[in-house]
Protein backbone atom coordinates (compact mmCIF):
# COMPACT_ATOMS: atom_id res chain seq x y z
CA UNK A 1 0.00 0.00 0.00
CA UNK A 2 1.29 3.79 -0.87
CA UNK A 3 0.51 5.13 2.33
CA UNK A 4 2.22 8.27 1.14
CA UNK A 5 -1.34 9.11 -1.20
CA UNK A 6 -4.48 10.07 -0.69
CA UNK A 7 -6.03 9.49 -3.82
CA UNK A 8 -9.22 11.40 -4.87
CA UNK A 9 -11.76 10.10 -7.49
CA UNK A 10 -13.52 12.82 -9.22
CA UNK A 11 -17.13 12.51 -11.16
CA UNK A 12 -17.69 15.13 -13.67
CA UNK A 13 -17.75 17.89 -11.15
CA UNK A 14 -15.81 21.31 -10.26
CA UNK A 15 -17.59 20.81 -6.80
CA UNK A 16 -14.50 18.70 -5.73
CA UNK A 17 -13.44 20.82 -2.14
CA UNK A 18 -14.85 18.25 -0.23
CA UNK A 19 -12.67 15.50 -1.84
CA UNK A 20 -9.65 17.93 -1.61
CA UNK A 21 -9.80 19.06 1.83
CA UNK A 22 -10.17 15.26 3.24
CA UNK A 23 -7.59 14.00 1.24
CA UNK A 24 -5.25 16.46 2.44
CA UNK A 25 -5.87 16.05 5.87
CA UNK A 26 -4.22 12.74 5.52
CA UNK A 27 -2.28 12.21 2.77
CA UNK A 28 1.00 13.77 1.34
CA UNK A 29 0.89 13.74 -1.56
CA UNK A 30 -2.94 14.22 -3.41
CA UNK A 31 -3.60 12.68 -6.92
CA UNK A 32 -6.96 13.18 -8.74
CA UNK A 33 -8.11 10.81 -11.52
CA UNK A 34 -10.89 12.45 -13.39
CA UNK A 35 -13.47 10.76 -15.24
CA UNK A 36 -15.22 13.82 -17.31
CA UNK A 37 -14.83 16.88 -19.19
CA UNK A 38 -11.34 18.57 -19.69
CA UNK A 39 -12.39 21.17 -17.78
CA UNK A 40 -13.06 19.52 -14.70
CA UNK A 41 -9.53 18.35 -14.99
CA UNK A 42 -8.08 21.71 -15.43
CA UNK A 43 -10.35 23.04 -12.40
CA UNK A 44 -7.94 20.65 -10.00
CA UNK A 45 -4.69 21.41 -11.29
CA UNK A 46 -4.16 23.98 -9.30
CA UNK A 47 -5.34 21.78 -6.01
CA UNK A 48 -3.46 18.76 -6.36
CA UNK A 49 -0.09 17.07 -6.95
CA UNK A 50 -1.45 15.04 -9.68
CA UNK A 51 -4.30 14.94 -12.08
CA UNK A 52 -4.72 12.18 -14.19
CA UNK A 53 -7.20 12.65 -16.81
CA UNK A 54 -9.57 9.63 -18.31
CA UNK A 55 -9.99 11.61 -21.57
CA UNK A 56 -13.25 13.79 -23.05
CA UNK A 57 -16.14 11.80 -22.68
CA UNK A 58 -18.54 12.65 -25.25
CA UNK A 59 -21.96 10.86 -24.78
CA UNK A 60 -20.21 8.55 -22.46
CA UNK A 61 -21.69 8.72 -18.49
CA UNK A 62 -19.71 9.20 -15.54
CA UNK A 63 -20.02 5.77 -14.60
CA UNK A 64 -18.94 4.08 -17.84
CA UNK A 65 -15.70 4.82 -16.42
CA UNK A 66 -15.98 2.80 -13.64
CA UNK A 67 -13.38 0.20 -14.61
CA UNK A 68 -10.85 2.16 -16.18
CA UNK A 69 -11.01 4.46 -12.75
CA UNK A 70 -10.97 1.36 -10.67
CA UNK A 71 -7.56 -0.22 -12.58
CA UNK A 72 -5.72 3.17 -12.36
CA UNK A 73 -6.36 3.28 -8.38
CA UNK A 74 -5.89 -0.42 -8.11
CA UNK A 75 -2.24 -0.35 -9.66
CA UNK A 76 -1.45 2.38 -6.89
CA UNK A 77 -3.24 1.40 -3.79
CA UNK A 78 -3.03 4.21 -2.02
CA UNK A 79 -4.27 4.42 1.44
CA UNK A 80 -7.03 6.02 0.94
CA UNK A 81 -9.18 6.85 -1.87
CA UNK A 82 -12.14 9.67 -1.55
CA UNK A 83 -14.97 9.96 -3.73
CA UNK A 84 -18.45 12.08 -3.75
CA UNK A 85 -21.55 10.90 -2.51
CA UNK A 86 -23.17 11.92 -6.00
CA UNK A 87 -24.86 9.01 -7.67
CA UNK A 88 -21.49 9.05 -10.09
CA UNK A 89 -19.22 9.83 -7.38
CA UNK A 90 -21.05 6.38 -6.19
CA UNK A 91 -20.35 4.75 -8.93
CA UNK A 92 -16.90 5.21 -9.13
CA UNK A 93 -15.84 4.55 -5.56
CA UNK A 94 -18.37 1.26 -6.15
CA UNK A 95 -16.06 -0.04 -8.69
CA UNK A 96 -12.64 1.25 -6.92
CA UNK A 97 -14.44 -0.96 -3.68
CA UNK A 98 -14.65 -3.99 -5.92
CA UNK A 99 -11.64 -4.18 -7.60
CA UNK A 100 -9.72 -3.49 -3.71
CA UNK A 101 -12.35 -5.29 -2.11
CA UNK A 102 -12.85 -3.23 0.82
CA UNK A 103 -15.90 -1.20 2.16
CA UNK A 104 -17.00 2.38 1.08
CA UNK A 105 -17.65 4.59 4.49
CA UNK A 106 -19.93 7.47 4.20
CA UNK A 107 -21.45 9.92 6.76
CA UNK A 108 -17.43 10.79 7.52
CA UNK A 109 -16.44 13.74 9.40
CA UNK A 110 -12.48 12.89 10.01
CA UNK A 111 -9.86 10.25 8.84
CA UNK A 112 -6.96 10.19 10.74
CA UNK A 113 -4.23 8.02 9.51
CA UNK A 114 -1.62 5.82 10.81
CA UNK A 115 0.82 4.29 9.28
CA UNK A 116 -1.22 2.25 6.59
CA UNK A 117 -4.46 2.43 8.75
CA UNK A 118 -6.93 5.09 8.80
CA UNK A 119 -9.39 5.63 11.26
CA UNK A 120 -12.51 7.30 9.96
CA UNK A 121 -15.01 9.00 12.35
CA UNK A 122 -18.54 8.72 11.13
CA UNK A 123 -21.93 8.63 11.48
CA UNK A 124 -24.00 4.83 11.31
CA UNK A 125 -27.68 3.74 10.56
CA UNK A 126 -28.64 7.05 9.51
CA UNK A 127 -27.29 8.89 12.03
CA UNK A 128 -28.41 7.57 15.32
CA UNK A 129 -24.78 6.66 16.83
CA UNK A 130 -20.83 8.10 15.75
CA UNK A 131 -18.42 5.09 15.19
CA UNK A 132 -14.46 5.63 15.14
CA UNK A 133 -13.92 2.81 12.43
CA UNK A 134 -10.18 1.66 11.95
CA UNK A 135 -10.22 0.71 8.39
CA UNK A 136 -7.25 -2.75 8.64
CA UNK A 137 -5.30 -4.57 5.78
CA UNK A 138 -6.50 -2.57 2.84
CA UNK A 139 -7.25 0.93 1.10
CA UNK A 140 -10.04 3.04 2.90
CA UNK A 141 -12.39 4.15 0.48
CA UNK A 142 -14.85 7.15 1.76
CA UNK A 143 -17.57 8.74 0.16
CA UNK A 144 -18.21 12.60 1.34
CA UNK A 145 -20.20 15.28 0.40
CA UNK A 146 -18.33 16.95 -2.62
CA UNK A 147 -18.60 20.49 -1.69
CA UNK A 148 -18.10 23.53 -3.23
CA UNK A 149 -15.44 25.16 -6.42
CA UNK A 150 -11.89 23.89 -5.58
CA UNK A 151 -9.23 26.71 -3.88
CA UNK A 152 -6.04 26.18 -5.68
CA UNK A 153 -2.07 27.86 -4.40
CA UNK A 154 -1.54 28.90 -7.74
CA UNK A 155 0.96 25.90 -8.45
CA UNK A 156 -0.58 24.30 -11.87
CA UNK A 157 0.04 20.03 -11.79
CA UNK A 158 0.40 18.81 -15.15
CA UNK A 159 -2.36 16.92 -16.77
CA UNK A 160 -1.62 13.37 -17.81
CA UNK A 161 -3.91 11.86 -19.89
CA UNK A 162 -4.53 8.43 -19.89
CA UNK A 163 -5.84 6.80 -22.85
CA UNK A 164 -9.43 4.13 -21.53
CA UNK A 165 -12.01 3.10 -22.96
CA UNK A 166 -15.47 3.24 -21.27
CA UNK A 167 -17.72 0.78 -21.28
CA UNK A 168 -20.67 0.89 -24.21
CA UNK A 169 -23.42 3.18 -23.39
CA UNK A 170 -24.65 6.60 -24.47
CA UNK A 171 -25.86 9.65 -23.16
CA UNK A 172 -29.00 10.70 -26.11
CA UNK A 173 -30.52 13.61 -24.42
CA UNK A 174 -29.91 16.15 -21.64
CA UNK A 175 -32.64 18.19 -20.06
CA UNK A 176 -31.26 20.66 -17.46
CA UNK A 177 -33.11 21.44 -14.91
CA UNK A 178 -34.94 24.73 -14.59
CA UNK A 179 -34.69 26.11 -11.21
CA UNK A 180 -31.09 27.51 -10.12
CA UNK A 181 -29.76 25.87 -7.21
CA UNK A 182 -30.08 27.18 -3.49
CA UNK A 183 -27.90 27.77 -0.71
CA UNK A 184 -29.41 26.10 2.35
CA UNK A 185 -25.81 25.60 3.67
CA UNK A 186 -25.24 29.38 4.20
CA UNK A 187 -28.69 30.32 5.48
CA UNK A 188 -28.91 31.88 9.11
CA UNK A 189 -32.99 30.54 8.99
CA UNK A 190 -34.35 27.67 7.18
CA UNK A 191 -37.98 27.33 6.60
CA UNK A 192 -38.93 23.67 6.23
CA UNK A 193 -41.92 22.67 5.14
CA UNK A 194 -43.49 18.51 4.95
CA UNK A 195 -46.86 16.78 4.29
CA UNK A 196 -48.53 18.40 6.36
CA UNK A 197 -48.69 20.92 3.26
CA UNK A 198 -52.06 19.75 0.87
CA UNK A 199 -51.69 21.57 -2.14
CA UNK A 200 -49.08 22.83 -4.10
CA UNK A 201 -51.05 26.35 -3.93
CA UNK A 202 -49.96 26.36 -0.42
CA UNK A 203 -46.25 26.21 -0.62
CA UNK A 204 -46.82 30.52 -0.62
CA UNK A 205 -48.05 30.44 2.94
CA UNK A 206 -44.92 28.85 4.22
CA UNK A 207 -42.62 30.91 1.42
CA UNK A 208 -44.74 34.03 2.75
CA UNK A 209 -43.03 33.03 6.29
CA UNK A 210 -39.84 32.23 4.83
CA UNK A 211 -39.38 35.84 3.57
CA UNK A 212 -40.75 37.40 6.55
CA UNK A 213 -37.99 36.04 8.59
CA UNK A 214 -35.42 36.32 5.63
CA UNK A 215 -35.08 33.04 5.16
CA UNK A 216 -34.72 30.19 2.62
CA UNK A 217 -36.97 27.50 1.80
CA UNK A 218 -36.82 23.87 2.56
CA UNK A 219 -38.48 20.70 2.72
CA UNK A 220 -38.71 16.93 3.54
CA UNK A 221 -37.71 14.62 1.05
CA UNK A 222 -41.33 13.66 0.00
CA UNK A 223 -42.31 17.19 -0.68
CA UNK A 224 -39.22 17.18 -3.75
CA UNK A 225 -39.38 13.65 -4.73
CA UNK A 226 -43.00 12.13 -4.25
CA UNK A 227 -44.51 15.28 -5.32
CA UNK A 228 -42.46 17.31 -6.90
CA UNK A 229 -43.84 21.08 -4.88
CA UNK A 230 -39.92 21.85 -4.05
CA UNK A 231 -36.83 21.47 -6.27
CA UNK A 232 -34.97 18.62 -4.94
CA UNK A 233 -32.19 20.72 -3.88
CA UNK A 234 -34.35 22.08 -1.29
CA UNK A 235 -34.93 18.95 0.64
CA UNK A 236 -33.34 17.99 4.16
CA UNK A 237 -32.06 14.90 5.57
CA UNK A 238 -29.60 11.82 5.06
CA UNK A 239 -29.90 11.66 1.51
CA UNK A 240 -30.49 15.46 0.75
CA UNK A 241 -28.64 18.55 2.31
CA UNK A 242 -26.92 18.68 5.83
CA UNK A 243 -27.54 21.96 7.39
CA UNK A 244 -26.81 24.01 10.36
CA UNK A 245 -28.59 27.20 10.45
CA UNK A 246 -29.21 29.74 13.59
CA UNK A 247 -32.89 28.75 13.66
CA UNK A 248 -34.25 25.61 11.65
CA UNK A 249 -38.41 25.55 11.67
CA UNK A 250 -39.92 22.17 10.67
CA UNK A 251 -43.60 22.51 9.49
CA UNK A 252 -45.61 20.07 9.28
CA UNK A 253 -42.63 17.63 9.27
CA UNK A 254 -43.21 14.62 11.47
CA UNK A 255 -39.73 14.00 12.60
CA UNK A 256 -38.65 11.05 10.93
CA UNK A 257 -34.94 10.11 11.79
CA UNK A 258 -33.97 10.68 8.41
CA UNK A 259 -34.94 14.01 7.94
CA UNK A 260 -33.97 15.56 11.16
CA UNK A 261 -30.59 14.34 10.89
CA UNK A 262 -30.44 16.75 8.19
CA UNK A 263 -30.55 19.80 11.02
CA UNK A 264 -28.73 18.06 14.00
CA UNK A 265 -26.43 20.90 13.74
CA UNK A 266 -29.14 23.72 14.13
CA UNK A 267 -28.91 26.33 17.17
CA UNK A 268 -32.52 26.48 17.20
CA UNK A 269 -35.50 23.93 15.75
CA UNK A 270 -39.29 25.11 16.21
CA UNK A 271 -41.96 22.70 15.33
CA UNK A 272 -45.51 23.41 14.35
CA UNK A 273 -47.51 20.10 13.86
CA UNK A 274 -51.02 19.11 14.37
CA UNK A 275 -50.33 16.18 16.14
CA UNK A 276 -49.33 16.49 19.67
CA UNK A 277 -47.21 13.09 19.43
CA UNK A 278 -45.21 13.36 16.50
CA UNK A 279 -41.72 12.46 17.38
CA UNK A 280 -40.39 16.11 16.11
CA UNK A 281 -41.60 17.58 19.35
CA UNK A 282 -38.90 15.41 21.27
CA UNK A 283 -36.57 16.60 18.98
CA UNK A 284 -37.28 20.18 18.88
CA UNK A 285 -36.74 23.37 21.64
CA UNK A 286 -39.68 25.12 20.58
CA UNK A 287 -43.20 23.39 19.48
CA UNK A 288 -46.21 24.45 18.83
CA UNK A 289 -49.08 21.87 18.74
CA UNK A 290 -51.89 23.16 16.15
CA UNK A 291 -52.54 23.28 12.74
CA UNK A 292 -49.66 24.95 10.35
CA UNK A 293 -52.90 26.74 8.15
CA UNK A 294 -53.28 28.83 11.33
CA UNK A 295 -50.31 28.99 13.00
CA UNK A 296 -48.02 29.74 10.47
CA UNK A 297 -50.14 33.02 8.81
CA UNK A 298 -50.45 33.94 12.32
CA UNK A 299 -46.28 33.47 12.92
CA UNK A 300 -45.55 35.66 9.92
CA UNK A 301 -48.24 38.27 10.99
CA UNK A 302 -46.68 38.39 14.09
CA UNK A 303 -43.00 38.96 12.76
CA UNK A 304 -44.68 41.41 10.23
CA UNK A 305 -45.78 43.59 13.26
CA UNK A 306 -42.92 43.24 15.11
CA UNK A 307 -44.48 42.01 18.22
CA UNK B 1 -35.60 -9.91 -20.47
CA UNK B 2 -34.22 -11.44 -17.14
CA UNK B 3 -34.66 -8.92 -14.37
CA UNK B 4 -32.59 -9.69 -10.78
CA UNK B 5 -34.08 -7.39 -7.74
CA UNK B 6 -31.75 -7.09 -5.21
CA UNK B 7 -33.27 -5.84 -2.06
CA UNK B 8 -33.19 -5.68 1.65
CA UNK B 9 -34.96 -6.83 4.65
CA UNK B 10 -33.96 -4.37 6.90
CA UNK B 11 -35.61 -2.63 10.21
CA UNK B 12 -35.93 0.86 10.54
CA UNK B 13 -33.41 2.60 12.86
CA UNK B 14 -36.01 5.31 13.73
CA UNK B 15 -37.41 2.60 16.55
CA UNK B 16 -33.88 1.21 17.27
CA UNK B 17 -32.55 2.40 21.01
CA UNK B 18 -29.48 4.02 21.26
CA UNK B 19 -27.70 4.56 24.57
CA UNK B 20 -25.88 7.05 25.66
CA UNK B 21 -22.62 5.16 24.73
CA UNK B 22 -23.81 5.54 21.14
CA UNK B 23 -24.31 1.23 21.28
CA UNK B 24 -27.16 0.82 19.21
CA UNK B 25 -30.06 -1.58 20.37
CA UNK B 26 -32.23 -2.78 17.02
CA UNK B 27 -34.02 -5.60 18.52
CA UNK B 28 -37.25 -3.18 18.77
CA UNK B 29 -37.17 -2.22 15.46
CA UNK B 30 -38.84 -4.60 13.13
CA UNK B 31 -37.36 -5.48 9.75
CA UNK B 32 -39.36 -4.69 6.07
CA UNK B 33 -38.72 -4.99 3.21
CA UNK B 34 -36.70 -1.48 2.99
CA UNK B 35 -38.68 1.34 2.48
CA UNK B 36 -37.86 2.14 -1.28
CA UNK B 37 -37.18 -1.24 -2.49
CA UNK B 38 -40.79 -1.99 -3.44
CA UNK B 39 -40.24 0.56 -6.35
CA UNK B 40 -37.71 -1.37 -7.56
CA UNK B 41 -40.23 -4.35 -7.39
CA UNK B 42 -42.36 -2.23 -9.53
CA UNK B 43 -40.31 -1.29 -12.20
CA UNK B 44 -38.81 -4.67 -12.51
CA UNK B 45 -42.65 -6.20 -13.00
CA UNK B 46 -43.24 -3.67 -15.79
CA UNK B 47 -40.65 -4.33 -17.55
CA UNK B 48 -40.53 -7.76 -17.26
CA UNK B 49 -44.25 -7.60 -18.61
CA UNK B 50 -43.62 -5.59 -21.40
CA UNK B 51 -40.99 -7.50 -22.76
CA UNK B 52 -41.82 -11.30 -21.85
CA UNK B 53 -39.80 -11.66 -18.90
CA UNK B 54 -39.12 -13.03 -15.53
CA UNK B 55 -38.16 -11.21 -12.01
CA UNK B 56 -36.13 -12.97 -9.52
CA UNK B 57 -35.90 -11.04 -6.08
CA UNK B 58 -32.29 -11.37 -4.53
CA UNK B 59 -31.67 -10.74 -1.21
CA UNK B 60 -27.94 -11.72 1.18
CA UNK B 61 -27.76 -10.90 4.68
CA UNK B 62 -27.67 -12.91 8.34
CA UNK B 63 -29.96 -15.46 8.76
CA UNK B 64 -32.59 -13.81 10.49
CA UNK B 65 -33.48 -12.34 6.49
CA UNK B 66 -35.36 -15.56 5.45
CA UNK B 67 -38.30 -16.41 7.46
CA UNK B 68 -42.13 -17.13 6.31
CA UNK B 69 -43.21 -13.54 6.98
CA UNK B 70 -39.85 -12.03 5.35
CA UNK B 71 -40.21 -14.37 1.96
CA UNK B 72 -44.02 -13.90 2.01
CA UNK B 73 -43.56 -9.99 1.82
CA UNK B 74 -41.08 -9.92 -0.88
CA UNK B 75 -43.11 -12.27 -2.99
CA UNK B 76 -46.40 -10.51 -3.17
CA UNK B 77 -44.72 -7.48 -4.50
CA UNK B 78 -44.79 -8.90 -7.99
CA UNK B 79 -41.74 -11.22 -8.33
CA UNK B 80 -42.07 -14.63 -10.28
CA UNK B 81 -39.34 -16.41 -7.66
CA UNK B 82 -36.76 -15.74 -5.11
CA UNK B 83 -33.19 -16.35 -4.02
CA UNK B 84 -31.82 -15.94 -0.87
CA UNK B 85 -28.57 -15.70 0.56
CA UNK B 86 -29.03 -15.77 4.53
CA UNK B 87 -25.86 -16.89 6.46
CA UNK B 88 -24.45 -15.88 10.16
CA UNK B 89 -21.05 -14.85 8.34
CA UNK B 90 -23.48 -11.77 6.60
CA UNK B 91 -24.71 -10.66 9.83
CA UNK B 92 -23.20 -7.15 9.91
CA UNK B 93 -21.40 -7.32 6.54
CA UNK B 94 -20.15 -4.31 5.14
CA UNK B 95 -21.90 -3.36 1.88
CA UNK B 96 -18.62 -4.65 -0.59
CA UNK B 97 -18.72 -7.79 1.16
CA UNK B 98 -22.60 -8.16 0.77
CA UNK B 99 -22.03 -6.38 -3.34
CA UNK B 100 -19.49 -9.37 -3.28
CA UNK B 101 -22.26 -11.98 -2.19
CA UNK B 102 -25.08 -10.82 -4.70
CA UNK B 103 -22.45 -10.53 -7.50
CA UNK B 104 -21.66 -14.08 -7.13
CA UNK B 105 -25.61 -15.34 -6.26
CA UNK B 106 -25.99 -13.32 -9.77
CA UNK B 107 -23.76 -14.80 -12.12
CA UNK B 108 -25.60 -18.70 -10.14
CA UNK B 109 -28.89 -17.90 -11.19
CA UNK B 110 -27.17 -16.92 -14.88
CA UNK B 111 -28.34 -15.08 -17.85
CA UNK B 112 -29.08 -11.67 -16.08
CA UNK B 113 -29.75 -9.39 -18.20
CA UNK B 114 -30.41 -6.53 -15.52
CA UNK B 115 -30.21 -6.09 -12.13
CA UNK B 116 -32.70 -3.15 -10.36
CA UNK B 117 -32.50 -1.80 -7.21
CA UNK B 118 -33.69 0.79 -4.93
CA UNK B 119 -32.78 4.24 -3.96
CA UNK B 120 -31.02 3.61 -0.59
CA UNK B 121 -31.85 1.08 2.32
CA UNK B 122 -33.64 2.08 5.07
CA UNK B 123 -31.00 1.70 7.45
CA UNK B 124 -27.87 2.19 6.15
CA UNK B 125 -29.31 4.82 3.01
CA UNK B 126 -25.66 4.81 1.79
CA UNK B 127 -27.21 4.47 -1.82
CA UNK B 128 -23.61 2.38 -2.23
CA UNK B 129 -24.66 -1.37 -2.55
CA UNK B 130 -25.88 -1.70 -5.79
CA UNK B 131 -22.77 0.37 -7.71
CA UNK B 132 -20.43 -1.50 -5.77
CA UNK B 133 -22.32 -4.55 -7.11
CA UNK B 134 -21.72 -3.38 -10.65
CA UNK B 135 -18.40 -2.83 -10.35
CA UNK B 136 -17.73 -6.38 -8.65
CA UNK B 137 -19.69 -7.50 -11.99
CA UNK B 138 -17.99 -4.76 -14.43
CA UNK B 139 -21.18 -3.97 -15.42
CA UNK B 140 -22.17 -0.76 -16.13
CA UNK B 141 -24.36 0.71 -13.13
CA UNK B 142 -26.65 4.15 -12.71
CA UNK B 143 -28.03 4.79 -9.98
CA UNK B 144 -31.32 8.11 -9.59
CA UNK B 145 -32.81 6.17 -12.40
CA UNK B 146 -36.37 7.42 -13.27
CA UNK B 147 -37.59 5.15 -15.99
CA UNK B 148 -36.58 2.86 -17.55
CA UNK B 149 -37.48 1.21 -21.03
CA UNK B 150 -36.36 -1.91 -23.59
CA UNK B 151 -35.20 -0.77 -26.78
CA UNK B 152 -33.72 -3.62 -29.64
CA UNK B 153 -30.45 -4.60 -27.99
CA UNK B 154 -30.82 -2.92 -25.16
CA UNK B 155 -32.27 -0.27 -22.86
CA UNK B 156 -33.37 3.34 -22.54
CA UNK B 157 -33.30 5.04 -19.00
CA UNK B 158 -34.52 8.28 -18.25
CA UNK B 159 -32.07 9.43 -14.50
CA UNK B 160 -33.22 12.02 -12.42
CA UNK B 161 -29.58 13.98 -11.61
CA UNK B 162 -29.09 17.46 -9.73
CA UNK B 163 -28.29 19.03 -13.12
CA UNK B 164 -31.15 17.58 -14.73
CA UNK B 165 -33.34 14.35 -16.56
CA UNK B 166 -30.60 13.26 -18.72
CA UNK B 167 -31.74 9.81 -20.96
CA UNK B 168 -28.84 7.54 -21.77
CA UNK B 169 -28.85 4.00 -24.09
CA UNK B 170 -27.74 1.43 -22.54
CA UNK B 171 -26.50 -2.13 -23.30
CA UNK B 172 -27.33 -5.28 -21.49
CA UNK B 173 -26.06 -6.22 -18.82
CA UNK B 174 -26.51 -3.25 -16.63
CA UNK B 175 -27.52 -2.46 -12.94
CA UNK B 176 -29.53 0.21 -12.23
CA UNK B 177 -30.84 1.43 -9.02
CA UNK B 178 -34.00 3.70 -8.60
CA UNK B 179 -35.11 7.19 -7.59
CA UNK B 180 -37.50 7.03 -4.56
CA UNK B 181 -40.43 8.15 -7.00
CA UNK B 182 -39.75 6.56 -9.75
CA UNK B 183 -43.36 4.67 -10.23
CA UNK B 184 -45.76 3.84 -7.34
CA UNK B 185 -45.70 0.23 -5.81
CA UNK B 186 -48.91 -1.48 -6.14
CA UNK B 187 -49.98 -2.47 -2.82
CA UNK B 188 -50.07 -6.50 -1.90
CA UNK B 189 -53.53 -7.32 -2.07
CA UNK B 190 -54.91 -10.78 -0.69
CA UNK B 191 -54.50 -12.47 -4.26
CA UNK B 192 -50.40 -11.65 -3.83
CA UNK B 193 -50.10 -13.07 -0.06
CA UNK B 194 -52.18 -16.08 -1.01
CA UNK B 195 -50.39 -16.54 -4.60
CA UNK B 196 -46.91 -15.81 -2.65
CA UNK B 197 -46.96 -18.76 -0.55
CA UNK B 198 -46.72 -21.12 -3.79
CA UNK B 199 -43.78 -18.93 -5.75
CA UNK B 200 -40.49 -20.91 -5.95
CA UNK B 201 -37.70 -20.07 -3.18
CA UNK B 202 -34.20 -20.85 -3.89
CA UNK B 203 -31.78 -20.78 -1.24
CA UNK B 204 -27.95 -20.60 -1.92
CA UNK B 205 -25.59 -21.83 0.60
CA UNK B 206 -22.86 -19.05 0.96
CA UNK B 207 -20.20 -21.46 1.02
CA UNK B 208 -20.81 -22.66 -2.32
CA UNK B 209 -20.91 -19.45 -4.14
CA UNK B 210 -17.49 -18.17 -5.70
CA UNK B 211 -17.17 -14.97 -3.60
CA UNK B 212 -13.24 -13.91 -3.10
CA UNK B 213 -12.22 -13.15 0.37
CA UNK B 214 -12.24 -9.38 1.82
CA UNK B 215 -9.43 -6.56 1.18
CA UNK B 216 -9.86 -5.10 4.53
CA UNK B 217 -11.87 -5.65 7.97
CA UNK B 218 -13.49 -2.98 9.67
CA UNK B 219 -12.52 -2.61 13.66
CA UNK B 220 -14.54 -0.27 15.97
CA UNK B 221 -12.96 1.46 18.32
CA UNK B 222 -15.74 4.06 19.90
CA UNK B 223 -19.18 4.75 19.59
CA UNK B 224 -20.93 7.82 20.31
CA UNK B 225 -24.41 8.94 20.72
CA UNK B 226 -24.58 12.46 18.33
CA UNK B 227 -25.25 15.55 20.28
CA UNK B 228 -28.47 17.67 18.78
CA UNK B 229 -30.79 14.96 18.15
CA UNK B 230 -32.56 14.68 21.19
CA UNK B 231 -34.18 18.10 22.44
CA UNK B 232 -36.08 19.42 25.58
CA UNK B 233 -39.22 21.23 23.47
CA UNK B 234 -41.00 24.22 25.35
CA UNK B 235 -44.38 23.47 23.92
CA UNK B 236 -47.30 26.24 23.14
CA UNK B 237 -51.02 25.38 22.35
CA UNK B 238 -51.83 26.52 19.31
CA UNK B 239 -55.54 26.48 19.38
CA UNK B 240 -55.39 29.73 19.47
CA UNK B 241 -52.70 30.36 16.66
CA UNK B 242 -51.82 34.06 17.60
CA UNK B 243 -51.01 34.01 21.16
CA UNK B 244 -49.17 30.96 20.49
CA UNK B 245 -47.14 32.84 17.31
CA UNK B 246 -46.79 35.63 20.02
CA UNK B 247 -45.36 33.85 22.26
CA UNK B 248 -43.09 31.91 20.30
CA UNK B 249 -41.87 35.03 18.31
CA UNK B 250 -41.46 36.15 22.35
CA UNK B 251 -39.66 33.16 23.07
CA UNK B 252 -37.30 33.03 19.99
CA UNK B 253 -36.62 36.67 20.18
CA UNK B 254 -34.95 35.60 23.90
CA UNK B 255 -33.39 33.03 22.56
CA UNK B 256 -31.13 35.35 20.00
CA UNK B 257 -33.06 33.04 17.32
CA UNK B 258 -34.59 36.24 15.45
C1 LIG C 1 -33.39 5.50 2.75
C2 LIG C 1 -34.28 6.64 3.10
C3 LIG C 1 -33.78 7.91 3.01
C4 LIG C 1 -34.58 8.98 3.33
N1 LIG C 1 -34.04 10.22 3.24
C5 LIG C 1 -34.78 11.29 3.60
C6 LIG C 1 -34.22 12.60 3.59
O1 LIG C 1 -33.05 12.82 3.26
N2 LIG C 1 -35.01 13.63 3.95
C7 LIG C 1 -36.32 13.47 4.35
O2 LIG C 1 -36.98 14.46 4.67
N3 LIG C 1 -36.87 12.24 4.35
C8 LIG C 1 -36.14 11.15 3.99
N4 LIG C 1 -36.72 9.93 3.99
C9 LIG C 1 -38.15 9.81 4.26
C10 LIG C 1 -38.46 9.84 5.75
O3 LIG C 1 -38.33 8.54 6.27
C11 LIG C 1 -39.90 10.31 5.98
O4 LIG C 1 -40.79 9.50 5.26
C12 LIG C 1 -40.13 11.76 5.58
O5 LIG C 1 -39.13 12.59 6.11
C13 LIG C 1 -41.48 12.21 6.09
O6 LIG C 1 -41.76 13.50 5.59
P1 LIG C 1 -42.83 14.41 6.33
O7 LIG C 1 -42.43 14.59 7.73
O8 LIG C 1 -42.97 15.63 5.50
O9 LIG C 1 -44.17 13.59 6.17
P2 LIG C 1 -45.02 12.74 7.25
O10 LIG C 1 -44.15 11.79 7.97
O11 LIG C 1 -46.18 12.26 6.51
O12 LIG C 1 -45.44 13.84 8.29
C14 LIG C 1 -46.36 14.85 8.04
C15 LIG C 1 -46.63 15.54 9.37
O13 LIG C 1 -47.47 16.65 9.16
C16 LIG C 1 -48.37 16.75 10.23
N5 LIG C 1 -49.53 17.51 9.77
C17 LIG C 1 -50.50 17.13 8.92
N6 LIG C 1 -51.35 18.13 8.71
C18 LIG C 1 -50.93 19.18 9.43
C19 LIG C 1 -51.39 20.50 9.63
N7 LIG C 1 -52.49 20.97 9.02
N8 LIG C 1 -50.69 21.29 10.45
C20 LIG C 1 -49.59 20.86 11.09
N9 LIG C 1 -49.10 19.62 10.93
C21 LIG C 1 -49.76 18.80 10.11
C22 LIG C 1 -48.67 15.34 10.62
O14 LIG C 1 -49.10 15.27 11.98
C23 LIG C 1 -47.33 14.66 10.39
O15 LIG C 1 -46.56 14.64 11.59
C24 LIG C 1 -35.93 8.80 3.70
C25 LIG C 1 -36.43 7.53 3.78
C26 LIG C 1 -35.63 6.44 3.48
C27 LIG C 1 -36.20 5.08 3.56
Amino acid sequence: MNSAQSWIVVADDTAASGLVDLARSVGDEVVAVVAGRREVASSLASAVDRVLWLGEPDQAPVEAYGPAVAAVVAQATPRTVIGATSPGGRALLGAVAAALRVPVLAGVSALEADGDQVVVTRSVLGGIAEHRTAVQGGTTVVAVDPGGAVAGDGDLAPLEELAVTPLAATVTEVRPAAVAGADLGGARTVVGVGRGLKAREDVALVSDLAAALGGELACSRPLAEGVDWLPKERYIGISGQHIAPDLYLALGISGQLQHMVGVRGAKVIVAVNSDKNAPVFSQCDFGVVGDMYEVVPALTAALGTGS
Amino acid sequence: MKIVVAYKWAPNPQDAVVATTGEVDLSRAKPAVSEYDPVAFELARRLADATGGEVVGLTVGGPSIDTPLSRKAALSRGLDRLVVVADAELEDADGTRIATVLAAAVRAIGDVDLVLAGDSSIDVAQGQVPLTLAGVLGWLGLAAVSAVTAADGGLVVERSLPGGTTVVAVPTPAVLAATADAVVPRVAGMKDILGAAKKPVEVLDLAALDVPAPGATLATLATAKPAGGERTATIFDGSSPAGAAAQLVGALRQAGAL
